[in-house]
């Protein structure tokens, strides 16, 4: 067992040491403008006196070290500082979009994982069948659309035509679970489309890829029925390979979800993001990279976690 | 029911029964399958299901014709090695091809093919279609049909010269660090670790806020070009000088002159915040295309003929170009499709978001976004440049996996 741990507080490590470089990074490439932030909210017009207060009331007559240092401390406390634009917390801007988005990705993790699994295991079992070129058509197809397209037409058949869902998501605190689950379906049903055929894809992959090993071959000649096969003998192999899709799929929702977000104008961190980019808020844009690139890191830790864990030969060591 | 049902189960059951006549299995299966799913649709539905269901399988059967013919064609004109490969070609391959081909023509000659300019208002806001606008006109009045055209050249040629600096600059530093190795390497191991754990959309919303707005101006965009151009050529600076104090001398000058020929004609090709999109798109996926050729050229680098060129004498210049690139170029074109489709995609979005090609410039991602209204009335035209967008993506995506299964780097039973 002691391995085990040692590997995972190993890699534990090493995604500290990265999200701590990547905070880095969000935080000085702000530093690149030229001026600073007080000349951007100001504009050029603005005169030395008026610069000067803002700089001393923002803080940015220290060193941008100091300031770093000061910034990542409120990031741990998820503070981070005031937005330029409205002057307001950024923290009350985007803690209650947060959990929007998060409700979101659960949601659509909910419905996409089982399914993804139970559909690849089904489409390795049938390989080379017409049904498995054409799911391999579908879900590339799925994968190559952007995820504007698939809302849009989702909105186009399920909201405009048959008048099943609303096409916009909008949310308010006393709703009851299954309207919210109601509201929210449609921007749900977009996200697992996408994931949903990545996933399908990779579990196929990794099942066929160990459909070559000797042990599946002695399984065959024994007279094990095909399913059994590889529900009993595949499957607990596949897993490790499986996790780490899963994982890597989850974290490539987190992005997706930004696109999804504008699209049913739903109010979570994603659309925050893209409305404060073009407003240039940067405090906030900061905070929105920051928390992505957080989430992003830690589903990518989680499937190298998962891969260690699930692997046979770490776990029973000779 | 009327004659257009029967005609079609008719045409259906006759088909499979001369299938399963003909000891066709697969054939059967597929034919008898889809009368099956008619079935079904057709009692749920009703007729103008069975219409619908009817035009796509009549548009599928069009596409597989298309794509025959257009595999056949290939195959006359190709010479004989070529016509060989091709004739491997599956039809989604075929199919691919063409859909590339379309497009090209379609971006190459957008001025002439399109009915109206690219930023022309000649109707009123949402016009409906007649004989001079095919598909109607857009929020502005112009015509939407000729802003498709047009964007295929700007969308595609954007996404297209993102990919190649991002394919220039990881090529060359995995080529680089593979046949370098020790702490160069591992540095460039590091870095592109970095980079590529911030997700690509998020990276490029960042960048896009501090570069776009009143940056996004000639002198910055110059300034970004020209570092870019020589961090590229450094690495093939360093790959050529080896230890002569003399050729880096020559190099670094060729350098300058060649980075600053090229930002001046970047800048004239595409406008300054064009360029940064560009830019952008080259940093953030240079790391991922670094990571591929590393691995390919790591596994070139320890064959023995490599060691007999080094014990000959020759320089990393020669190793890189004459040795190991001639045995990773499958590998690598395929992974110049995929990333095609990335960066196509991510351009596509950050369009969309209204963040990426700036009006009046027609873009398959900002025309989604403008007619977006049009959607709630029932009305497909906005999503037309979507289509169009995912399209080319599976069309590259398809000729990709085929590219893969030849090269064999997939196993499959």
């Amino acid at each position: 067992m002691g391995d085990i741990l040692g590997l995972i507080a190993k890699r534990l490590g090493l995604g500290l040491i990265i999200l701590l470089v990547i905070s880095a990074i969000i935080f000085f490439m702000v530093e690149l403008l030229p001026g600073d932030i007080a000349q951007a909210v100001l504009g050029q017009g603005a005169t030395e006196e008026n610069l000067a207060a803002l700089r001393k009331e923002m803080g940015l007559d220290q060193p941008a070290i100091i300031r770093y240092l000061d910034w990542l401390g409120g990031a741990v406390t998820f503070d981070f500082g005031n937005s330029i634009v409205t002057g307001s917390r950024v923290s009350a801007i985007i803690g209650e979009r947060f959990r929007n988005t998060l409700f979101l990705a659960t949601y659509a993790a909910a419905i996409a994982v089982p399914l993804a699994i139970v559909l690849g295991v089904v489409v390795a079992l049938l390989r080379n069948t017409v049904f498995d070129r054409v799911a391999n058509v579908l879900t590339l197809t799925s994968i190559s659309s952007p995820e504007f397209f698939l809302g849009y037409i989702l909105i186009l058949y399920f909201s405009v035509n048959w008048g099943m869902f609303p096409a916009i998501a909008s949310l308010s605190q006393d709703m009851s679970f299954g309207e919210l689950l109601y509201r929210t379906f449609l921007p749900a049903l977009t996200l697992v489309l996408v994931v949903t055929a990545h996933m399908m894809r990779m579990t196929r992959a990794a099942i066929i890829n160990l459909l070559a090993s000797p042990y599946i071959e002695m399984a065959r000649l024994k007279g094990t029925p095909p399913w059994k096969v590889i529900v009993r003998h595949a499957l607990p192999n596949a897993w490790a390979p499986i996790i780490n899709v899963v994982a890597l799929n989850l974290a490539y929702l987190i992005t997706g979800v930004v696109l999804v977000e504008v699209v049913f104008v739903y109010p979570g961190i994603g659309q925050a993001l893209v409305d404060n980019v073009s407003k240039r808020d940067f405090p906030v844009v900061q905070a929105c990279c920051l928390i992505f690139a957080a989430t992003f890191i830690l589903l990518n830790l989680a499937a190298d976690v998962g891969a260690i864990l699930t692997n046979p030969r770490l776990r029973h060591p000779k | 029911m009327s004659y257009f049902v029967f005609g079609f189960y008719a045409l259906l059951l006759t088909a499979s029964c001369l299938a399963a006549y003909f000891n066709k299995r697969t054939w059967f299966l597929t034919i008898f399958a889809f009368t099956l799913v008619s079935f079904v649709l057709g009692i749920v539905g009703g007729t103008s299901v069975l219409r619908n269901v009817a035009a796509l399988a009549g548009l599928l059967a069009l596409a597989a014709m298309v794509s025959y013919a257009f595999r056949e064609f290939l195959i006359a004109i190709a010479s004989n090695n070529m016509a060989k490969e091709l004739r491997t070609a599956p039809l989604t391959a075929a199919f691919g091809l063409f859909v590339i081909f379309t497009y090209a023509i379609a971006g190459i000659f957008a001025p002439w093919i399109a009915p109206h300019g690219e930023a022309e208002v000649i109707a009123t806001a949402f016009a409906p279609p007649d004989e001079t606008m095919l598909l109607g006109a857009d929020q502005l009045g112009r015509d939407i049909f000729s802003r498709i055209i047009y964007g295929t050249r700007n969308t595609v040629s954007l996404a297209l010269s993102g990919t190649l600096m991002a394919f220039i600059l990881g090529a060359l530093a995995g080529l680089l660090a593979a046949t370098t190795g020790g702490w160069f390497d591992q540095m460039l191991g590091r870095i592109s670790d970095v980079i590529m754990s911030i997700p690509a959309l998020i990276f490029a919303l960042l960048m896009l806020s501090i570069f776009g707005g009143a940056l996004a101006t000639d002198t910055t965009s110059f300034a970004l070009l020209f570092v870019f151009a020589m961090v590229t050529g450094l690495l093939v600076v360093v790959a050529r000088a080896e230890r002569s104090i003399m050729s880096w001398v020559i190099g670094l000058a060729v350098l300058v002159a060649a980075a600053a020929g090229f930002s001046i004609g970047m800048l004239v090709l595409f406008n300054p915040s064009e360029v940064i999109l560009i830019m952008v798109v080259g940093v953030i996926y240079a790391p991922r295309v670094f990571r591929l050729t590393r691995a390919v050229a790591g596994n070139v680098v320890v064959m023995d003929y490599i060691e007999a060129a080094k014990l000959r004498g020759e320089g990393k210049w020669y190793l890189i170009r004459r040795e190991i690139l001639p045995n990773s170029t499958a590998p690598l074109v395929a992974e110049f499709g995929l990333e095609f489709c990335f960066v196509f995609l991510l351009v596509a979005g950050l369009s969309f978001l209204g963040l990426g090609i700036q009006p009046p410039t027609a873009d398959w991602g900002s025309m989604v976004r403008e007619n977006a209204t049009l959607i709630s009335f029932g009305d497909i035209t906005p999503l037309i440049p979507a289509a169009a967008i995912a399209l080319l993506t599976v069309a590259v995506n398809f000729v990709v996996d085929w590219m893969l299964h030849r090269s064999s780097g997939l196993k499959e039973q």
